[in-house]
């Protein structure tokens, strides 16, 4: 019986020190977003709470920042938002419709398709930054929130994530709406957009975080400040000011609220396949 | 209500395997026609030409005066019960009834009308609003049956709708499908693999080999008179007695096991006798003896299984008989029973061809 205690003790420890391990960073920065630039300047961040807390986050909200003092904090959350929900968006609908082309119309060369779709994984953004920026600048997308959207698209997991869903699906659900009259258009509404909404939404709170994140991209390809995203926006305030800490802050609670909302969703639809329909 | 007239239909799959070689039938209207066959004869394949769910490869397939062959599934005014069911997860009973009227732009009275007179009959009506994984494995039957029903179609088509049942519901089942089939007199084809349920339910029956008919006729027709070896083994529980025999003039014979009383066969030839386990009798002056193994008592009526004694299988080993009995009969384990039989209740089939001479 001790000799059990002693264990389930241990264990506990042990989650104890990768919970703290994993939150401790977020602590920081939430306790650090309370105090003075320049306390911060001096000892680095900080574990106990400070006074400026109101101070640091009013300025943050009203602050007008950049090279010409024309964005607002609310503007860059905006972007920011604009950015996530677009690449989130897309990427949920494009990989919903290219996995049901290719597991439900038996297309001539859908295995080949579905392949080619998945080694876009090999070729992640970063190596490829030269040939999109001029592919953007061609299409005269420099500098628009739709130039920072496209190429970030993270259709290949989609797909792959809507194609095993689909997959598993029964055949009989396809034949029997066939016999009951459902054609392709129908069958997408009626069957295919209600059974993956769980999974859609797993997927699109995935993508929100790629999009909110991004960072590299949007840096390349916009140069007005009226586009800047909070996540550059740090920078511009001074990522060491109390201040910039509060920005941090608030950076983190969109995509924080969207996986609270959806996380039961998001656990059944990823995890749990016999509950998946 | 109309027939369905399949002429020299074919299935070829894009790999050249053939799954249906040439199949005649005229099934009139009204009729349930059940196909039965091992798994893999192309029973299933059939029954989904005629649904609209494979293609036809050649020949035709009509309902009433009609060639369907082109027709898309939902305007061949068919209704098939899936044997998983298929009950749309996401959709209430309800909704999984009125799913197919709605597409077919019904009025909604008349919907509501049909899916309400439906589930009564079903009696499914307490759990219209439920969703299918509420239900029982029997009450999503049910629905499956209702959504075939409320379609008020030309032709059931029943895919083994009962094999996802346990053994009690599957007869009752059974039964409440029968009863239903006659009171709306609509034309059906039943596909399974279960002797018992196609005796049980067929108006005729189509044993299916290897991509054809080998036989078509009543149950019982096929029971006394199997035209082929497979046939007479595949219809009728427990199994038919098969005996490896050469003929030579005037005696069947396997090792020392003589059999007279027969005639007009070839010699020289592989023969098979086959004795039905209910014509064999215990008797002083039988034919032949068997050593009991083993007594099955299924309450009314027991089987007797054993080793024929004197004759081998092809295979050198001891050849097992089966013999029906009431439930009186329990001879000793080991011991020997005399056996005899009505030659003329017998039947003789070529073994390389199976077409039966006697």
């Amino acid at each position: 019986m001790l000799k059990h205690q002693l264990r389930s003790a241990g264990n506990h420890a042990i989650l104890l020190a990768g919970v703290a391990f994993m939150i401790l960073p977020i602590v920081l920065v939430v306790v650090s977003s309370t105090h003075e630039t320049a306390l911060l300047g001096e000892t680095g961040l900080q574990l106990l709470p400070g006074a400026q807390m109101v101070e640091n986050y009013t300025k943050v909200l009203t602050l007008e920042a950049g090279f010409t003092d024309q964005i607002t904090a609310l503007d860059m959350m905006k972007n920011s938002m604009i950015i996530a929900v677009g690449v989130a968006g897309l990427t949920t609908l494009v990989s919903l419709l290219g996995a049901y082309a290719m597991v439900f119309f038996r297309l001539p060369l859908a295995g080949f398709l579905f392949w080619l779709t998945l080694a876009t994984l090999l070729l992640p953004l970063e190596s490829r930054f030269i040939n999109t920026f001029l592919v953007a600048d061609a299409l005269g997308l420099i500098n628009t929130h739709l130039g920072m959207i496209l190429p970030t698209l993270t259709v290949a997991l989609g797909t792959l994530f809507f194609r095993q869903l689909f997959l598993a699906m029964p055949n009989e659900y396809l034949e029997a709406a066939k016999l009951d009259g459902a054609g392709p258009i129908r069958f997408f509404f009626d069957f295919i957009v209600p059974l993956s909404w769980k999974r859609g939404g797993a997927i699109f709170v995935v993508t929100f975080m790629v999009g909110w994140n991004q960072y590299l991209w949007p840096l390349l390809i916009s140069t007005d400040e009226s586009k800047y995203t909070l996540v550059r926006g740090i920078r511009l305030i001074g990522q060491e000011s109390g201040p910039g800490m509060a920005l941090i802050v608030l950076s983190l609670l969109p995509p924080l609220i969207l996986v609270l909302i959806f996380q039961r969703w998001f656990f059944q639809a990823l995890a749990d396949e016999k509950n998946a329909f | 209500m109309s027939g369905v007239h399949l002429k020299s239909v074919r299935k070829t799959y894009p790999n050249g395997a053939e799954a249906i070689r040439g199949v005649d039938m005229d099934i009139q209207s009204g009729e349930m026609i059940v196909f039965v066959g091992p798994s893999g004869c192309g029973k299933s394949t059939l029954l989904r030409m005629v649904a609209g769910l494979e293609s036809i490869s050649g020949g035709d397939i009509s309902i009433g005066d009609r060639v369907i062959n082109d027709v898309s599934p939902s305007e061949r005014d068919v209704a098939m019960v899936f044997q998983n069911y298929a009950l749309y997860p996401h959709m209430s009973v309800r909704g999984n009834m009125s799913y197919g009227l709605k597409n077919r732009k019904m009025d909604k009275a008349e919907i509501d009308k049909r899916v309400n007179d439906a589930a009564k009959m079903l009696k499914i009506d307490a759990f219209l609003e439920r969703q299918p994984n509420q239900l029982s494995g029997g009450q999503r039957q049910r629905v499956a049956m209702g959504r075939a029903i409320v379609r008020n179609p030309q032709v059931f088509l029943f895919d083994e709708p009962l094999s996802n049942l346990d053994a009690k519901l599957r007869v009752q089942m059974r039964i409440e499908i029968k009863r239903l089939q006659r009171r709306m007199n609509v034309t059906s084809i039943y596909v399974t693999h279960d002797q018992t349920e196609a005796m049980t339910l067929a108006d005729r029956l189509a044993v299916i080999n290897d991509g054809l008919v080998e036989q078509m006729g009543a149950p019982m027709e096929l029971y006394n008179d199997p035209k082929t070896l497979f046939v007479a083994s595949f219809i009728g529980a427990p199994q038919i007695n098969l005996i490896p025999v050469k003929f030579d003039g005037t005696t069947l014979s396997n090792g020392a096991l003589q059999l007279a009383g027969f005639s007009g066969l070839p010699e020289n030839t592989d023969l098979v006798l086959g004795i039905r386990p209910d014509v064999l009798r215990v008797s002083g002056d039988g034919q032949f003896e068997m050593r009991v193994d083993l007594v099955e008592q299924h309450g009314g009526e027991n089987l007797v299984y054993g080793a024929l004694l004197g004759a081998t299988n092809n295979e050198g080993d001891d050849l097992e008989v089966c013999l029906k009995g009431d439930k009186e009969m329990l001879p000793d384990l080991d011991g020997t029973l005399r056996l005899g039989f009505d030659s003329s209740t017998a039947f003789v089939f070529r073994k390389d061809t199976g077409e039966r001479l006697i």
